[in-house]
This record gives C-alpha cells, sequence and structure tokens, in this order.
C-alpha cells in the first residue's frame, strides 16, 4: 500500500508552482459558490452584479415562505426514507455478494451499478414511462423510487470494500461459539461496518438531497427542495429567499465540518 | 471493476472521518427541520393550488383571498401553456389553472376540467361580456368552461435609445440584421409561432396549411441566428433590456410596463402589421382538492382591487368592466389599453383554437427550428 | 468456508426442530440460494427500477405516438427517424463535443490539484479533501446559475474587465453559449474529478518514486514513468464520472447554452414536454445509451493498450 508512515521521505522541497496553483484552484472553486451567500444579502430581487446594498431581510422573508421550507421538508423525508432503505439493501447485497458464492455474480454487480454510468436522464424517463403505463400518479413515492435506484449504487460501492476487507473468520469464530446468523451479524459483522454504514447514510442522502433530474420527470405535486428551486430559477420573484436558504445550508455545512475536524482531532484515527 | 474499486475506497478512504463529519451535517439539517414540523401541519393541503404564469404568482392579486382565508393559496408556475397542459395530462392536479384562449378548446376536450359555476363568482356580472363569450366557452346550464381574466397583446418591447427605427415599428425590428444576437423572443411556440405568422403575413385562417408551415418556418430560421436566447423566463428578457445586452425582445404588456416603472427608456410597439392578442382565464380542475377556495381564487383575481393592479402595474386588460373606473384614461391610453377590449384585440390579431395535432406539430417543428436545424 | 461453519451453525440450531421443510432443507443446501434470497429485496428494487423500466422504454421505443395516446405496432419508425432526420446525430455529436472538452479540461485542471493534496501536503490531508468538496454540498442549479452570474453580460467577469479597462463593450460569447457551457460543467462536476484521481495518485508507493530517483530519473521522467501511468485508474474512473452524467445534462445548457447550447438532454425532455412524442423521446434515450456504451467501449480499449505498453 502506500507509504502512509512516512509521509515525508519522498518529497521534500514544496513545489512553489504548485502550491500557488492551489490557492488559486480553491479560490475559483469556490468563488461561484460564494455568490450564494452574497446575492442573498443583496437588496434587490434582480441577481446583478454590483451588489445593491445589503439586506438581510430575504432571511426574514425566508421564515414566511411556506413553500420553500415544504420543500425543504419534502426533501428531507425522501433523503432520510431513501438513504435507510438502501443503506440497507446495500448491506444486505453487500453481505451476499461478498459472503456467497453467487453464480452471475458479476452481471449482478454491474447491473447495480448501471445507474452510474447510465446518465440520469434515462434512467428518469424510463421511470416515467413505467409509471405512467402502470397507472400510478407522480408523487412524493415515485420520486423516492427513482433516487433509490439512483442511489443503491452508491451504497453497494461504500460497503462493498468495507466487506470485503472484513477478515470472515471474525463471523466464524462467532459461529463457532454458538450464535446463529441473525446475531452474529449484530455483534460481530455490524461494528466492523458501521463505519461503512454511517458513510453510505450520508452519501446516500446527499445524493437524494440534491437531486434534481429524477425528481423532474417523478414529481407530482409536492415539490422536492431542487425542483422548488428550479422553479423560482425561472421565475425569480421569490430567488433571493432561495438564495438564503441555500446559504443557510452551506453555513451549516461549514459550520459542521469545522466542528467534526475539532472533534475528530481528539481522537479518531486518521 | 476498477472504477468500482476506485469509488468505494475513495468513499471508504476519506470517508471513514467524513462519516463522523457528515452524520453530524445529517444531524443538524434534520434538527434545523424539525421545528418546523408544526408550521407544515397547518400546511399547504388546505389552501387552494393556483397553477399559473411566472409573474401572476404574487399577493397583489390576491387580496380578497387572503382576506377571506387568512393566507395567500398555493401557487405553481409553468412558462408555457403546453407545458401546463402536459403536466396536468400527466396527473397533476390543482385547483385553478390560468390558460388563453387559444388553448381553452383543447384543455376542454382533455377531460380534466369543470365547468364553472358563474354564480359562485362574486362580481362575474362585471365581466366584459365579449371576454366571456369565446368560442368554446359556453358549458352547459349557463356555465363557462373558463372565466376571463386578463388581456393584452405579445409585441416588441424595444429600448427607444438604442434601437434606431427605420421608418414604422414593424415585426421587422426583430428581424433586424443590425442587431444581431441583441434580440430576444420568448421561447414558447404559443407566442413565437403566431408572432412569426404575423411577419410572414399568413392569415390566422391559413394556419393549419402546409404552406402556412414552411413559410412560417423559413421566417423563423432567418430569425433565430439573431437572437441571442430564447427563454420563457420575462425576467430574463426584463433584465437583457434594462442592461442593454438586448435592444428588442418579444415579450407582453408586462414587461414594458415594469420596465418603464424602473426608468428604462423602454415603448412597447405598436406593429404596422398589428400585435399578437389574447384573453386569458381561469379553469377549474374536475379533481379540485378545494372547490370552495377555487372559487375564492377566482373571484379573488376577477376583482377590482386585482384589476387596478393589473392594469396599472402590469399593463394587461382586465376582464373586470369596474376595474377601468378606477384607472384615469390618460393612464389608459399611456399603457396602450382600452375600456373596452375589442378595440385592442380586434385592431391585432386575435389568437384562436387550433386543434392537438397542430399544436403538436407547431411544436416539433418550432423545436427542431431553436435547435438550428 | 465461512459457510460451512455456519451451515453447521443453523444446523445446530435447526437439529432440535424435528420437521424441516422442503424448502428449508434446499435452502440450506444452496448456497447460491441463500445467497440470492438474502439479495432479494434489492433485486426486487432492481427489477422495478432498472429491468422493467428499460424494458418498457425499449417496447415504447418501437411505438408510435397517436393523438394522445400510443399506437402499438410494432416498428422502427422512430429509429429510421433519429438516422434520416440530421438534427438528432448534430445534437449527439454536440452533446459527445461538448462533454468531452468538459471532461478534458476538467480533468487537466484538476490533476495537478490532486497531485499536490496527495504529495504536498501533509498534514490535515482530510481537510483540504473536505475544502475541495464541500462547494458541491450546495444545490447543482444554484451552482449553475451562480455562473450566469458569473458569465452574464452585466457578470463578474464582464463589470470587472470593464473596470479594469481590458475590455471596452462586454464580452458576449461568455454566456449563452458552448463556452459558457463547458465552463459550467467543468465546474461543476470538478470533485467528482479530484477524489478519483486523489485516490490513485495516493495509492502510488512511494518506494517505486524512491527507487526511480536512485536511478537517476529526473522529476519529469520520473512523472511520466511512474506516476502518471500508476494513476490512469484514477484518471480512467474520473472521465467515465464526468463524461456520462454530462452527456445527459439539460439543466447546463438550458440555463446557460442559448439556441447554440442545446445538448442532446434537451430535446430528449422536450419529447416528453411540448413535443409530446414519448416514443421518440424513449428511442432517443436508448440511442444515447448506446452510443455511450460504445464510447466507454473504445476508451477502455484504448487505454488499455496504452498501459499495456507502458507496462
Amino acid at each position: 500500500m502506500s507509504s502512509r508512515t512516512d509521509p515525508g521521505t519522498y518529497i521534500k522541497r514544496p513545489n512553489r508552482a504548485l502550491q500557488i496553483y492551489a490557492v488559486i484552484f480553491l479560490i475559483v472553486l469556490y468563488v461561484p459558490v460564494l455568490f450564494i451567500p452574497l446575492f442573498s444579502i443583496n437588496d434587490a430581487i434582480h441577481v446583478k452584479f454590483p451588489i445593491e446594498g445589503v439586506t438581510l431581510r430575504w432571511y426574514g422573508e425566508l421564515w414566511a415562505r411556506d413553500a420553500v421550507w415544504t420543500a425543504l421538508f419534502n426533501s428531507v423525508k425522501v433523503g432520510l426514507v431513501v438513504a435507510v432503505i438502501s443503506t440497507i439493501l446495500g448491506t444486505v447485497a453487500a453481505r451476499a455478494i461478498t459472503r456467497y458464492r453467487l453464480p452471475g455474480k458479476s452481471a449482478l454487480v454491474t447491473f447495480i451499478m448501471m445507474p452510474l454510468v447510465i446518465p440520469g436522464i434515462i434512467f428518469g424517463v424510463a421511470l416515467l414511462v413505467l409509471m405512467s403505463r402502470m397507472g400510478v400518479p407522480l408523487s412524493l413515492y415515485t420520486v423516492g423510487l427513482g433516487h433509490l435506484i439512483v442511489c443503491l449504487p452508491f451504497a453497494v460501492a461504500t460497503l462493498l470494500p468495507r466487506f470485503e476487507g472484513f477478515d470472515p473468520s471474525m463471523e466464524e469464530a462467532s459461529a463457532d461459539l454458538g450464535e446463529n446468523g441473525w446475531w452474529t451479524f449484530w455483534r460481530v459483522t455490524f461494528p466492523m461496518v458501521f463505519p461503512g454504514v454511517v458513510a453510505s447514510l450520508l452519501l446516500t442522502f446527499t445524493n437524494s438531497f440534491d437531486e434534481f433530474i429524477m425528481a423532474f420527470f417523478l414529481t407530482g405535486t409536492d415539490p422536492t427542495l431542487p425542483m422548488y428551486i428550479w422553479g423560482q430559477l425561472r421565475f425569480p420573484q421569490e430567488f433571493p429567499s432561495v438564495l438564503a436558504l441555500s446559504s443557510l445550508i452551506l453555513f451549516i455545512s461549514f459550520i459542521l465540518v469545522f466542528i467534526a475536524q475539532r472533534v475528530g482531532r481528539m481522537g479518531l484515527d486518521d | 471493476m476498477d472504477v468500482v474499486d476506485q469509488l468505494g475506497a475513495v468513499r471508504e478512504g476519506k470517508l471513514s472521518r467524513r462519516a463522523f463529519t457528515k452524520a453530524l451535517l445529517a444531524a443538524g439539517v434534520a434538527t434545523a427541520t424539525v421545528p418546523l414540523g408544526a408550521r407544515q401541519a397547518r400546511a399547504t393541503g388546505d389552501q387552494a393550488t393556483y397553477f399559473t404564469w411566472g409573474g401572476y404568482d404574487i399577493p397583489d392579486i390576491f387580496q380578497p383571498y387572503q382576506a377571506k382565508n387568512g393566507e395567500l393559496p398555493n401557487f405553481s408556475v409553468f412558462g408555457a401553456s403546453e407545458e401546463a397542459l402536459t403536466k396536468m395530462r400527466g396527473g397533476f392536479v390543482v385547483d385553478v389553472a390560468h390558460p388563453c384562449n387559444s388553448g381553452m378548446p383543447r384543455w376542454v376536450q382533455t377531460g380534466l376540467f369543470h365547468p364553472i359555476d358563474t354564480g359562485r363568482v362574486e362580481g362575474f356580472g362585471d365581466i366584459i361580456p365579449s371576454l366571456v363569450d369565446l368560442p368554446g366557452n359556453a358549458a352547459d346550464g349557463g356555465n363557462v368552461w373558463m372565466v376571463p381574466f386578463d388581456w393584452g397583446q405579445t409585441s416588441v418591447t424595444y429600448r427607444t435609445d438604442l434601437f434606431e427605427l427605420e421608418g414604422e415599428e414593424s415585426w421587422d425590428m426583430l428581424w433586424d440584421k443590425r442587431y444581431a444576437n441583441k434580440l430576444g423572443s420568448l421561447g414558447s411556440g404559443g407566442d413565437a409561432w403566431w408572432c412569426g405568422a404575423i411577419k410572414a403575413g399568413v392569415n390566422f385562417d391559413d394556419l393549419d396549411t402546409d404552406d402556412a408551415f414552411t413559410k412560417i418556418s423559413a421566417v423563423m430560421r432567418e430569425q433565430r441566428p439573431l437572437i441571442r436566447t430564447y427563454t420563457d423566463d420575462t425576467t430574463t428578457l426584463q433584465q437583457a433590456l434594462a442592461s442593454g445586452e438586448m435592444v428588442a425582445a418579444m415579450t407582453w404588456n408586462d414587461s414594458a410596463t415594469l420596465l418603464k416603472a424602473e426608468g428604462v427608456p423602454v415603448k412597447f410597439a405598436a406593429p404596422k402589421e398589428g400585435a399578437l392578442t389574447w384573453v386569458c382565464g381561469l379553469m377549474m380542475h374536475k379533481d379540485a382538492p378545494n372547490p370552495d377556495r377555487a372559487y375564492d381564487i377566482i373571484s379573488s383575481l376577477v376583482s377590482v382591487e386585482s384589476g387596478k393592479f393589473l392594469i396599472d402595474d402590469y399593463g394587461y386588460g382586465h376582464s373586470n368592466a369596474k376595474s377601468f373606473d378606477e384607472i384615469p384614461d390618460e393612464r389608459l391610453a399611456e399603457l396602450g389599453l382600452s375600456r373596452n377590449p375589442d378595440d385592442i384585440l380586434s385592431a391585432g390579431h386575435f389568437q384562436r383554437p387550433m386543434s392537438q395535432d397542430w399544436e403538436t406539430r407547431m411544436n416539433e417543428t418550432f423545436e427542431q427550428i431553436k435547435a438550428g436545424f | 468456508m465461512a459457510d460451512t461453519s455456519l451451515s453447521q451453525a443453523e444446523a445446530r440450531s435447526e437439529a432440535p426442530r424435528p420437521k424441516t421443510s422442503w424448502f428449508s432443507a434446499v435452502l440450506y443446501k444452496s448456497e447460491a440460494l441463500r445467497g440470492y434470497l438474502l439479495m432479494s429485496p434489492t433485486m426486487l428494487i432492481l427489477t422495478i427500477g432498472i429491468i422493467i423500466p428499460f424494458f418498457i422504454l425499449v417496447a415504447m421505443s418501437l411505438w408510435t405516438r397517436d393523438g394522445f395516446g400510443f399506437d402499438t405496432t410494432l416498428t422502427l419508425s422512430n429509429y429510421a427517424r433519429t438516422q434520416s432526420e440530421p438534427i438528432f446525430n448534430a445534437l449527439l455529436q454536440r452533446s459527445f463535443w461538448i462533454s468531452g472538452v468538459a471532461t478534458v479540461a476538467t480533468i487537466l485542471v484538476c490533476y495537478p490539484m490532486a497531485y499536490y493534496v496527495a504529495f504536498h501536503v501533509h498534514r490535515n490531508k482530510m481537510m483540504w479533501i473536505i475544502l475541495m468538496t464541500l462547494p458541491f454540498w450546495t444545490s447543482y442549479l444554484l451552482r449553475v446559475f451562480a455562473w450566469k452570474v458569473i458569465l452574464g453580460y452585466e457578470g463578474v467577469i464582464n463589470s470587472g474587465f470593464m473596470a479594469i479597462g481590458w475590455i471596452e463593450a462586454p464580452l458576449e460569447f461568455l454566456l449563452y453559449s458552448q463556452t459558457a457551457v463547458i465552463i459550467t460543467l467543468a465546474h461543476a462536476w470538478a470533485a467528482f474529478a479530484i477524489l478519483p484521481m486523489y485516490v490513485s495518485l495516493e495509492k502510488i508507493d512511494k518506494s517505486l518514486l524512491e527507487a526511480a530517483t536512485d536511478l537517476g530519473d529526473g522529476p519529469v521522467a520520473r512523472f511520466f514513468r511512474i506516476t502518471l501511468p500508476l494513476s490512469m485508474p484514477g484518471v480512467i474512473a474520473a472521465s467515465f464520472l464526468i463524461f456520462i452524467p454530462t452527456t445527459g445534462d439539460y439543466i447546463t445548457p438550458a440555463l446557460l447554452g442559448g439556441p447554440d447550447g442545446a445538448m442532446i438532454g434537451n430535446f430528449i425532455q422536450l419529447q416528453f414536454g411540448p413535443v409530446n412524442n414519448w416514443p421518440m423521446g424513449a428511442t432517443l434515450s436508448i440511442v444515447l445509451m448506446l452510443w455511450i456504451a460504445a464510447i466507454a467501449l473504445v476508451f477502455l480499449f484504448l487505454t488499455r493498450k496504452a498501459q499495456e505498453k507502458i507496462a
């Protein structure tokens, strides 16, 4: 594996050019994103440069705009459900794939990973066609299904290495000691793959939360947050409130990551 | 699979610590939304939903509704009538929708709508009769399918300081090669194609002929290289005109009125060939979840208060005759409106209902032209 | 091996029950069946979500539109149309071009960054990685819109350059053009480029590089001989992760592309909207998929050949 124990042995001289490049890169990466908070305090509806004065009124208005919170709530609901289900299914699938000799295993894995290698629009279209032929009305459930398809590969991809890298003799030992399959899973397997489970939950939640394409095709009357934002992008009356909400989400992420870094340094291994 | 390994390694290696991080984040988002749980309960299920064009989802035309129900209705917005119809045919259920007269018979044909009991619409008696008596609007028992609400024109809004007029105002302005890449247009065929027909000199009676399609396609293809962008969003066009990015664009009345109010030197052209004119109104979905509040929406929209706003601030005509009493004559003249809709509507080219096959063929052709073919 | 122990365990726990049904007996014996049973919920979702929709999609591509319904007589007329009407191939080509350029641009720009974090950052690597991916916590739509603000007529770049005096009139090609789409796509998908490349670079055994140094290779030779080839899996993964989703993107072209920047995704989406030709939409989706598969295979083939040559 890589010589992580010896990070400094190879490259001792800092490469100035590369350092400058890295800094410029980060700046260019962040600037467009930072425009969102910037225009959320802009004192005008139109997003135009330069800024016309600073105000916090859009944040105030945000509280009053029910539609925004409804959309956010919908996204969180769908995201949580999709995260949990896809992680459970991913865990089960990862275990089955790594522990059992399944005929057609590689075909199976390929199938699961398909959404990663096919543009989302095709899945959106395919599911829309299916739902309409089956007469299923579009709703948050159909959106959830769409998200599930798209998030499952991420769950499996996250958990598979965990199961693969995990010594099966632990499970054997537990079995030898008289535990049945279920118990073994909970007491032995699960704690070992727990970081993978958490990672999968978060990854799938994030995916579902920001997912637009499937939602676009499969949304009924209740919009998810990206769908709502799309509507506002085209007709910017309420747009600044949306910017305010996004800024809040970005801000909270920043803070949490910062805290986690601090806490992380106090005990978790790198 | 190498890709999978990569992804797996990425997620696993990177996230073993990020796991903790993101757990907090997810928890954070969840907790942030929990206190809102209470607010959601009082939610969106209760108020009626108004499915309408961008720009109409504002409180100013819902004062009476708010007075009666305490809150604004829910809004859902579309950019083109066809988009709205497709969505509803796909199962999207609303209470009140906002089509225009040219689409109304087709909307009725879908069977998704319910005739409106005029007796339950407050102020219906004051509505200008010629707007009610549109082809296809009469339903059984004296009811109507569509309650007229607003009427107006599609024409050219142009910068008087940047656009050098050669002769009279005309649709040729949007085909002026001097201003290539500085012209804009609404992207929906529902407006653009008809304006193309006017420019090509095709009579609306003959729209459904192959000859018409050939002529109008030619004209639209000629225009395409000159257009900076086609958009469904009137605000984009307004901003472009305000900044000078565009010098002329095909818009509705409200864009010109709003820009003038902001102090931008624009004029809503009265083209010599005639503007495109239309009447739009409100239809009720047959499965409307809140029929009583749906009537409240309709009543609110045709009320005099809303009418005054619509005329004075947006520059559209209103269907309630009494709204015009609130506006001084000079202002009406300034806006290019009249108490009698017929003056304006028949002076221009009034859009008329076409068959669904025609609409689909038109949209398909226009989308191809927009894409460059 | 694990399974024989487990089955012994199961046998032990099952032993007290005198009547084992035929089904559990089969289950007990067949590992494959047990495995698939475990997978069954996942497979159910897969069937509902992937297999059945795809069959229906293929079926629908063989139908034709009939008013608001469908004429279900099987026909290849839609496919014939994709060949006979130039618009479809042109849009496909344009989409692949735009995605391709965006992919190459992203990889070229992000590779040095990944290299930097892998080799030159010694403490807080995690923080750098988080820093690089945090922007992607915001909504994709809003990031696209942010670019609209930057590239706009009165946007940041134009106002900035005019203020400095570099240009007299705003640059018009920045927005509503293919350039705008490419720039935005490159920025939006940067994280998907950095992470796989970073992982690949990180995995490179530093002792190989030391050995090369000892044997007299300069830094440039080292890079081309060792670092670059060993990081290729990451680069390939990154290429796929960017190219494939972006070919089907329709948000960015819709907001920033202008008339010349429309991509195949827009056209597919239109078939389900105003154009109201679902069968054609299905056909285009399948054609797109087939083309992507073909391009991917060619790409993998070429890179394998290249890798064989290097190794």
